[in-house]
């Protein structure tokens, strides 16, 4: 994993805190591999709305088909990473 | 008046126009009434629907009733409330927080909606409106009106529908009056709308979405969903205080493509994918409690090419979220139809004024 990841991880977990309104966890103690759909109980429309936020932030494109592959914050970074490096 | 086919195609010309931007959310965003309204609608994303057809009894028999098409119709009742209540207790832990129940008529089963709604607070019970659902049930109660009363009692076969439905439900608040346009009523709502407006009634709409097999004479044709369409926008107008509706509400719902060829519907019964959204939660309980994943939409026995119902749309529209978030007018269309939804199905929410007085294409479509 890269420092530039590590930064991205750090980011997801901010912006998945804030815009869903995640109460007691912080950024740096989210655990980046718990499973977002069947352990914090997001749904389609909070992860459209994270994928909007961080599409704007980072300048790629996130397909909606690609939202099932989407499931722990450590997958999004990846995600993100992937798009930046094409 | 019907709209003729050059004047459906200089509209779809004229939004594809406005679609060329690339806009980020955040400058979407940038408006203030269109933050005020994201904001006002997001706080209700954790709506998880399931249906419940509670009874299969009904006290009419209407023509292209959904509930007496298919097999559902023939599932032994479960009476027993606690029966229900270990059902709703068990949705919960599911993870669904909005129930619909519907039927055949949820309203011969009063003691049924009461152990519902004890057990799950939101939801909206789909009625004929004859029989008064008692106050303790604080569901949102959706009246379902089919032209004027003689039309209804030559489809439905019930005398003095509306009057009855008024008594039944004037002045409540759970009530929201839904008018079905089909082929043949759909002059009939101006007279309808004005008795509905007069008893300061509040009114929705639906479209005639025909049961798979059926190819009777209330089906739509091109011209007559351009025809509502017209209609629906010139009431909007004329009655902003009593009609709970959009412009784009009227595009999604009158456009040449049902609501799968426009949006793809997320029901499990067209979306075989279980990893997110209704494909992953939503059930269609029968009233025997027993449901079946290939059969489960919020209007069984559909048939799916013609699906423009109001239920239906309201999910799968609102679920689209991202692809509207791509064109501030097109997002401000979508912000309309979900404040609408919200105001239709659940208790205590108020609808304000709708963002977008032009009517939007849908993603990718043009606006006919």
């Amino acid at each position: 994993m890269t420092v530039e990841t590590d930064k991205i991880v750090l980011r997801v977990a901010e912006v998945m805190i804030e815009e869903l309104k995640l109460e007691d966890v912080t950024a740096d103690t989210f655990d980046p591999e718990v499973d977002l759909v069947d352990e914090v109980g997001i749904d389609s429309m909070d992860l459209a709305t994270v994928a909007l936020v961080l599409q704007d932030e980072y300048g790629i494109r996130i397909d909606e088909d690609d939202y099932p592959k989407l499931t722990t914050v450590r997958r999004i970074a990846d995600y993100i990473q992937n798009k930046l490096n094409e | 008046m019907y709209v003729s086919d050059e004047s459906r195609s200089s509209a779809g010309e004229k939004s594809i126009e406005k679609s060329q931007k690339k806009w980020k959310f955040s400058e979407i965003l940038s408006d203030p009434a269109v933050k005020e309204r994201w904001e006002k609608v997001r706080k209700y994303f954790f709506l998880r629907e399931s249906t419940y057809d509670v009874t299969g009894r009904c006290n009419i028999r209407c023509e292209g009733c959904y509930y007496y098409e298919g097999e559902k119709q023939f599932a032994e009742e479960n009476r027993d409330p606690e029966a229900w209540r270990s059902l709703m207790k068990a949705e919960k832990e599911r993870g669904i927080t909005f129930v619909v129940l519907a039927g055949a008529e949820p309203a011969l089963v009063p003691e049924l909606c009461r152990v519902c709604y004890e057990e799950m607070p939101l939801g909206t019970i789909a009625s004929n409106g004859l029989k008064q659902i008692p106050a303790d049930t604080g569901y949102k109660i959706h009246i379902s009106v089919w032209g004027n009363d003689s039309s209804s009692l030559r489809v439905r076969g019930a005398d003095n529908m509306l009057i009855r439905q008024i008594r039944n439900y004037k002045d409540d608040p759970r009530a929201v009056f839904v008018y079905t346009f089909t082929r043949q009523n759909m002059d009939e709502i101006h007279e309808v709308m004005e008795i509905l407006a007069a008893e300061n009634c509040k009114v929705t709409f639906n479209m005639f979405s025909a049961p798979v097999g059926y190819s009777g004479y209330l089906r739509h044709t091109p011209e007559s969903l351009l025809y509502c369409r017209e209609t629906m926008l010139s009431l909007l107008r004329k009655y902003p205080d009593h009609l709970l509706y959009s412009p784009y509400n009227a595009v999604a719902h009158t456009h040449r493509l049902g609501l799968h060829d426009l949006y793809g519907c997320s029901y499990p019964r067209m979306n075989p994918s279980t990893d997110l959204g209704l494909g992953r939660s939503f059930r269609q309980y029968r009233s025997d409690l027993g449901w079946d994943r290939a059969a489960a939409c919020c209007v069984p026995d559909t048939d799916c090419p013609d699906c423009r119902h109001y239920a239906s749309g309201s999910a799968v529209v609102t679920a689209r979220l991202f692809r509207h978030a791509d064109d501030p007018l097109r997002f401000r269309s979508w912000l309309d139809y979900t404040d609408t939804y919200l105001a239709v199905w659940v208790m205590g929410y108020e609808k304000g004024e709708n963002l977008c007085e032009e009517p939007i294409a849908p993603p990718g479509q043009d606006a006919a």
